[in-house]
């Protein structure tokens, strides 16, 4: 009850609170805000007790709502069986080079659109800005050609260099560097420190928060992408986690229904994991990213 | 003197030299991914192809026979049903978790954690995940409740009347969290002074959010606004995953079709064609979120 007593922000305060009518008001929203988590917490859930019910339980039609057996070994055996741990590191290969084009690759085209600022500059930032809202998947058939004509199909180094072209994230970084004192970079200038070495002694451990969030973003973006993934790695020993769901949705009608939802599981379990270790640089870069 | 000028001349010119130098590699980037595909999207436009091939100029053809063809308006009108349907369900639900969310002191950061939660399930992942509970068999999960219900297990995803307006609610589960974070930010921005200020003028609830937080959340709803609309018209990954474009082509999207005409039906000429002319349609909307950008930047 006392933390009713000493609301004092949003739009219903302690006043209100006094009202009987208000009061349940109150408890009637705390049972919608009830309802929204369980909406958006239920269906991975459901899914996921359902995956380890006993065999017997889940060949039944139609299917058992609450499940009635749980056996978790299932995570284990059905793991070793699709020899998960490969597509695991093969994902893990992808999200390790996307994030560092993403933070070299951005990060100096934004130093260089916000602080070096050479003649004519100004034309690459527009026309940088004009691709932020065409997204990559609409030209798919020349970007595959460009990457068949250098012979990089089948190859990580595509993938990980299209994280180096990301008008978003260049903007992030310009619009973070302008808030640098310029004090600080005229010193080191005078002191003669040429441009690269200013780049990466000064102003990138000012912004740290910033290669955070950027982090944060492109180890996401990588761990889910899956359309350019899929048209470059042909090589079924080079298979991502999401080409490796998705196969595995659609090619391999053979393979069991709670495997496959196991796999989604895995699939679904780094970012968790991540999101709970960073949660508060995560919300700090959602609302930097609303500000683009 | 002269020397000191020329010297500061020479210098001015190194700082342009080493900043082109450090642009150069994200400016090869940017060619090889986004600007010559653009450009070379608009050229394939123009003529006929063989495979991915280029055969011979045809000039406009392509665009005449994709404008004549039923599929592409089918896909015209379905894209835009997309668009519609996300603004009936996708464009207020942000809004509204966030006004209840942001009023709740009990279990506060749980609900934020929750409601983020469906945008940290990678996009494949969740669509499969969604294909499980939409299964149209009796075996599917939510069918299980149907039949348990004494209903008749319902075709979802296979019904062509259904299929976008579920497709848009999968879409709506997965992102309205982190939108609905943005407008939580947004409320916390808000001056309580001005609800207090409210509460001793004797407006009731309802009163001080017509009245206060709904012309405070404006701005950003209407930037999210056309970013929502942006985003749904290129929609892809939910009817490829999810549908093939199916039942009937029912779900078939813009951006679907450039996909089939160019990795199903291998004629990369039509595929560029369809490309191009949502290029453009984005660019028109591009436009319009600038200009509203900048409005906002003004009040």
């Amino acid at each position: 009850m006392s933390r009713l007593d000493s609301k004092t922000s949003g739009i219903i305060n302690f006043l209100d609170l006094r009202k009987p009518s208000v009061k349940a008001l109150y408890y009637i929203l705390l049972l919608i805000s009830c309802c929204i988590a369980f909406v958006c917490l239920a269906p991975p859930l459901w899914v996921f007790l359902s995956s380890l019910k006993n065999i017997k339980e889940f060949a039944q039609v139609p299917p058992t709502i609450i499940p009635h057996t749980f056996e978790p070994q299932k995570i284990i055996t059905t793991w070793k069986t699709l020899n998960f741990t490969k597509y695991y590191i093969n994902s893990f290969i992808l999200v390790a080079g996307s994030v560092v084009c993403a933070i070299v690759f951005n990060g100096l085209a934004g130093y260089v659109i916000s602080i070096i600022k050479p003649r004519g500059y100004r034309f690459v930032f527009n026309l940088i800005l004009w691709s932020l809202m065409i997204p990559a998947t609409i030209n798919l058939v020349p970007i595959f050609k460009n990457i068949v004509a250098l012979k990089l199909n089948n190859s990580y180094i595509p993938l990980w260099l299209s994280y180096g072209a990301n008008a978003f994230y260049v903007l992030l970084f310009k619009n973070f560097f302008d808030e640098i004192p310029r004090e600080i970079i005229e010193a080191a200038k005078i002191d003669g420190c040429p441009n690269l070495r200013l780049f990466y002694k000064i102003v990138m451990p000012l912004s740290v928060p910033i290669i955070i969030v950027v982090t944060i973003f492109s180890i996401n973006a990588s761990w889910s992408d899956f359309l350019l993934p899929y048209i470059v790695l042909k090589n079924r020993e080079s298979y991502t986690v999401m080409i490796k769901i998705y196969e595995m949705s659609f090619g391999n009608t053979w393979m069991s229904a709670d495997m496959k939802m196991l796999a989604v599981l895995y699939a679904i379990l780094p970012p968790v994991v991540l999101v709970i270790f960073f949660q508060k640089y995560l919300t700090q870069g959602v609302v930097i990213g609303s500000l683009k | 003197m002269n020397k000191k000028m020329s010297g500061k001349l020479s210098n001015r010119l190194s700082e342009n030299i080493s900043g082109w130098l450090i642009l150069l590699p994200s400016i090869v980037l940017f060619t090889f991914y986004i600007w010559e595909p653009m450009i070379y999207s608009l050229i394939l436009s123009l003529n006929e192809t063989k495979g991915f091939r280029m055969e011979r100029f045809v000039g406009l053809q392509n665009y005449i026979d994709v404008l004549r063809d039923s599929v592409f308006h089918q896909a015209l009108i379905n894209t835009f049903f997309y668009v519609i349907w996300s603004l009936i369900i996708g464009f207020l639900v942000p809004i509204i978790v966030a006004l209840i969310i942001n009023e709740m002191v009990h279990l506060n950061s749980f609900f934020r954690f929750s409601i983020y939660f469906p945008n940290m399930v990678p996009g494949v992942a969740a669509l499969v995940l969604w294909g499980f509970l939409f299964d149209p068999s009796e075996g599917g999960l939510l069918n299980a409740i149907r039949i348990k219900l004494g209903l008749q297990p319902s075709d979802w995803l296979q019904n062509p009347k259904l299929t976008i307006p579920l497709l848009i609610f999968i879409m709506t589960w997965k992102s309205a969290g982190s939108t609905a974070l943005i407008y939580i930010a947004r409320l916390q921005g808000i001056n309580q002074e001005l609800y207090e200020a409210a509460c001793i003028d004797g407006a009731g609830i309802f009163r001080r959010i017509i009245h206060i937080t709904l012309p405070e959340l404006y701005s950003t709803a209407r930037m999210l606004l056309i970013m929502q609309i942006i985003f749904v018209f290129q929609v892809l990954y939910e009817p490829l995953v999810l549908t093939g474009g199916g039942p009937n082509n029912a779900s078939l999207s813009l951006m679907l079709l450039s996909y089939n005409y160019a990795f199903v039906d291998f004629v990369a000429g039509k595929s560029a064609t369809v490309s191009v002319l949502v290029t453009l349609i984005l660019m028109c909307l591009t436009f319009i979120y600038m200009k509203a950008t900048k409005e906002n930047n003004n009040v």
